[in-house]
């Protein structure tokens, strides 16, 4: 048992914080938002700096000793209210290539990811985004896709999209999903822009007619709702981790702001309702960064159980975050909800967490399903 | 003890809704609804509709415009005009300062200003929270000084809502430094289409700008807009906000929200299923909604004592930390039913028009935000670290 970070990983978490203190901070991100050529530098400095090559095990050309490297890679971009979509095409993408393709094609395609030169985006789920494989907005027949989605996260600066789509049997069943890898700018694709409320690009997505290359297939035809969910629960590690980093500075700020602000002859961090409250925000981020842990050193046990701690992980971390981002608006007051400082986009990047790759009653579900007759330790 | 509505009052809820079935546009209604952004001139022309009827100012005595309706008869009005969707806009001058100016006001502000309300012709905001004085107002800092006929004001406002849409602002005002804090607390009416009066917006999470930072520099303010009498704030502002002793608990705003819920509940996907389907789902949805039930029969009992003339207490806390705690959660489980759309940012949004219909629902879309918006109800007015000091202090005794 050990909970510390290698010499390596401390290394790496030390660079990513450096890099984003100096160069990302609300005002730079703000201008990011709006300008596609700083992101694309930026995210091109994210490889030359190796981050994105530490999402990859060292067999398909990355430089990652274990899930544990990217997990302290994206602790530090949630403390930073980084919105490139290192989530999407490192890990998600990235583990869907990793596991639903081998050989040569694997290694050139994951080989222009760590090189900064491809970013993607996975449609998949319907309306529920990011969840449920098995109820693809995408049909497949004849070589051919039509579909659409409402969001489609990071598919605003996506060079390449992985589509799933039913090729078989009736919506929602589990068989009959089949992963396809198309070209952003084939003919039939269509995609109009936008930005969740947490900054995140995004896109919607038409597919109308669009002609499959021989090699678009990923992983097994008619079977990738195991892989992408696999996949998920990769993204649900990983997301663990940014939350992480955002409540653990959410605690921080909360408590460096209530010593200089003053109310009543006094400053706020001498009321003990208020001192009780930040306990619990210290709690809530002690049981979050367990679970994060736990979570991204438990992708590779058996689906059952990787199911089962992943659930239990973001059931957590939702519900811990929202609490520790709410409370540190409320103690903030109006500041809290104002844009100028980070405190409210903390918030709403802890909220958003929580509802993807699935939302509270989802996992849940899924949590109760697994543990049902037996606990989670005997899984 | 009984629980029947007066019935004369529900013969009002009959005509109350038949007015807004006729009166209010599905488009106007169906914006508000959703929380999406609404221009002045959709504000006023709404105003000007409830103006014509004579129901813009329920709460102003008749001879002023008012309705002559009880609490009973608003509380029905602000209940129908939620559900059915109807735009709330100029607070501060219809529920606020209107009343204030009835009550404390001389002859000569009755008559200029109260017609201007009416009119539309005046948007108020409110000056009283400022960056150094929040829950703890009593401390504001802006200063105005006697000069002749004149008070020199200096000093800044925050969270003056709606500012950018006002052309007055009525403001909390340090006249003396001396003797206790809250005596030397002056309310002034200022003009805000004049040098020295400039309003920077703060934008809030979710990107909403409805708040503003309001600096006032050297402005020369005549003393005869002074509402009551030099040093008299602290009573007026207890009577503004005492006033409307039911809105904190928000009934309206949760019915129809709880509304748009149970509708979400009920979308089947495409494989037929609904949110409401999930277990776990229901349940939460179930909770909050009997926590309406409470609060709403709450918010009967508070309205039962000022039907019998009991004059304001501290038990409108409870209904202000339980009303902004029930529309949080209710806005929470929309944006959970809402799934992955909800956290769509509405504004960023290309037009529908371009390429075909937008895929992305609307009414999903809006509803990140309406949840993040909605934060502000536990913050402002008192936040619920200061109503739950009063219960203590106040019904406690503790």
């Amino acid at each position: 048992m050990d909970f510390s970070f290698d010499d390596n990983q401390q290394m790496l978490h030390d660079s990513v914080d450096r890099f984003l203190t100096e160069k990302h901070d609300l005002a730079a991100r703000a201008k990011l938002l709006n300008d596609r050529a700083a992101q694309d530098q930026l995210w091109k400095e994210m490889a030359e700096l190796g981050w994105i090559g530490a999402a990859f095990p060292e067999e398909v050309g990355g430089y990652g000793s274990s899930p544990v490297d990217a997990m302290v890679v994206l602790e530090r971009m949630g403390r930073h209210l980084v919105t490139a979509p290192y989530l999407m095409t490192a890990i998600l993408c990235g583990r869907l290539l990793v596991d639903g393709l081998a050989g040569e094609r694997r290694e050139q395609l994951i080989g222009e990811i760590i090189a900064g030169d491809c970013r993607m985006a996975l449609a998949a789920g319907g309306s529920h985004a990011l969840r449920s494989p098995e109820h693809a907005s995408f049909t497949m027949s004849d070589g051919v896709i039509n579909g659409r989605a409402p969001v489609v996260l990071g598919g605003d600066v996506a060079d390449k999209l992985l589509i799933a789509a039913r090729s078989s049997g009736a919506h929602g069943d589990a068989e009959g999903i089949s992963l396809y890898l198309v070209n952003a700018d084939a003919a039939g694709v269509s995609r109009r822009y936008y930005r969740m409320l947490d900054g995140q690009g995004a896109a919607e997505l038409v597919l109308e007619g669009v002609q499959i290359s021989a090699d678009a297939l990923v992983g097994e035809a008619d079977r990738a709702a195991a892989l992408i969910n696999k996949a998920f629960d990769h993204a649900i590690a990983g997301i663990c981790a940014e939350a992480v980093g955002a409540m653990d500075h959410l605690v921080t700020a909360t408590a460096e702001y209530t010593k200089t602000r003053e109310q009543y002859g006094a400053p706020l961090a001498k009321f003990q309702v208020l001192q009780h409250r930040m306990a619990d925000m210290y709690i809530q981020t002690e049981m979050a960064r367990s679970m994060a842990y736990v979570a991204s050193m438990s992708l590779d046990e058996s689906d059952a159980k990787r199911e089962a701690i992943m659930s239990a992980a973001k059931v957590q971390i939702g519900r811990t975050g929202k609490f520790t981002g709410y409370q540190a608006v409320q103690l903030h007051g109006g500041m809290g909800m104002a844009e100028e400082l980070d405190i409210g986009h903390h918030y709403v990047r802890l909220t958003c967490i929580a509802q993807l790759f699935g939302g509270h009653s989802y996992h849940l579900g899924r949590f109760a399903g697994h543990t049902r007759s037996a606990d989670a330790l005997s899984l | 003890m009984n629980l029947e509505f007066d019935q004369e009052a529900e013969k009002l809820r009959d005509e109350f809704r038949e007015f807004l079935a006729k009166n209010l546009s599905p488009d106007l209604s169906r914006k508000t609804l959703l929380g999406q952004k609404l221009t002045k001139d959709e504000h006023k022309a709404w105003q000007a509709i409830l103006a014509e009827k004579g129901w813009l100012t329920p709460a102003w005595p008749i001879e002023y415009g008012g309705t002559g309706w009880g609490p009973l008869e608003r509380f029905i009005w602000d209940e129908e005009s939620a559900l059915a969707g109807a735009p709330r806009a100029n607070i501060p001058s219809l529920d606020l300062l209107g009343p204030v100016i009835v009550e404390f006001g001389t002859e000569a502000q009755k008559k200029e200003l109260l017609p201007r309300i009416l009119s539309g012709e005046d948007w108020w905001c409110q000056g009283f929270s400022e960056p150094q004085a929040g829950s703890d107002l009593a401390s504001l800092q802006m200063k105005a000084v006697r000069d002749g006929d004149d008070y020199i004001v200096n000093g800044t406002k925050i969270w003056t809502s709606w500012a950018h849409l006002s052309n007055k602002i009525f403001c909390l005002v340090r006249t003396s430094f001396d003797g206790p804090k809250q005596a030397g607390i002056s309310m002034l009416l200022i003009d805000m289409e004049q040098p020295g009066v400039e309003v920077n917006p703060i934008i809030t999470i979710g990107g909403m700008h409805a708040v503003n930072e309001t600096q006032i520099t050297d402005v020369r303010v005549p003393v005869s807009n002074l509402l009551g009498k030099e040093g008299d704030a602290w009573t007026i502002t207890k009577f503004m906000l005492g006033h409307e002793r039911l809105v904190g608990a928000g009934i309206g705003p949760s019915l129809a929200l709880m509304r748009q819920l149970k509708a979400a509940m009920e979308r089947k996907d495409a494989g037929g299923l609904c949110p409401a389907d999930d277990p776990v789902l229901a349940q939460r949805v179930a909770e909050v909604d009997a926590d309406l039930l409470a609060l709403r029969y709450t918010a009967w009992r508070v309205l039962a004592d000022e039907l019998s003339g009991k004059a304001p207490g501290p038990e409108v806390s409870v209904l202000k930390i339980r009303g902004g705690e029930i529309q949080q959660a209710i806005t929470e489980l929309l944006m959970e039913v809402s799934e992955i759309e909800s956290l769509v940012h509405p504004f960023t949004l290309p037009d529908s028009g371009d390429e075909g219909a937008g895929i992305v629902r609307p009414e999903a879309a809006h509803m990140g935000q309406q949840y993040f918006d909605r934060r502000k109800l536990t913050i402002y007015g008192g936040s619920s670290e200061i109503q739950r000091n009063i219960i203590a202090r106040r019904i406690l005794k503790v």
